[in-house]
């Protein structure tokens, strides 16, 4: 990475991604969408954990060098600074189901920082973010139509 | 397997433990038209759509 200024940087997010107890279906699909993004420019890959939550609920954290052929992720794991501290760890892993595997992702959204440095030179500042979930926007929908019907 | 020895004893990032989101792939893959669904919230993203103030 080279070096860039505080000001330069885009937004950090993370993301756990489960996979339920028997339903994982691994094909190399998600590690080439990951390279794909992280080539494009449109993210920084800063960090990359596996969970696994057992029935009695205990975890375990495997690095990605622990998972052996890493296919197209090799040219990533170097990059990885490891942000996650292990209590991070713990915090994300309250999420999982007992008997799931989790990845976690840590990244820096690259396609939000000219925007983002544009909008502080300008004087502005963020005040808020977060995302709105499929659902709430379908039940807004829902809501909109039920008006329409009723003339409410 | 442990983690890097780089991760144990530092200040953490994550603030709080992490609550579990709602699955949104239940809201357009199963039920009885999935594909339907998904279009509706498509549109909902759509430009052109007003709103109600």
């Amino acid at each position: 990475m080279t070096e860039r200024t505080l000001d330069e940087m885009g937004p950090v997010d993370f993301l756990v991604i489960e996979f339920p107890a028997g339903q994982a279906n691994f094909t190399g699909e998600i590690a080439e969408e990951l390279v794909r993004l992280v080539d494009a420019g449109t993210i920084r890959l800063i960090d990359l954990i596996i969970l696994t939550k057992d029935a009695e609920g205990e975890i375990d954290a495997m690095e990605l060098e622990d998972l052996g052929e890493l296919g197209p992720l090799v040219a990533l794991e170097s990059e990885l600074a490891e942000l996650l501290a292990a209590e991070d760890v713990a915090k994300l892993a309250v999420a999982m189901e007992p008997g799931s595997v989790a990845g976690v992702l840590v990244y820096e959204n690259l396609w939000a920082a000219p925007f983002a440095s544009a909008a502080r030179r300008a004087g502005g500042q963020l005040i808020a973010d977060g995302r709105i979930p499929t659902q709430a926007i379908l039940a807004s929908l829902e809501a909109d139509d039920s008006l329409d019907t009723t003339g409410a | 397997m442990p983690l890097r020895a780089a991760r144990i004893g530092r200040v953490g990032v994550v603030g709080a433990p992490v609550a579990r989101a709602a699955v949104v792939a239940a809201a357009v893959t199963p039920g009885p038209s999935p594909v339907a669904k998904a279009a509706v919230v498509g549109a909902a993203v759509t430009p052109g759509r007003r709103r109600r103030i």
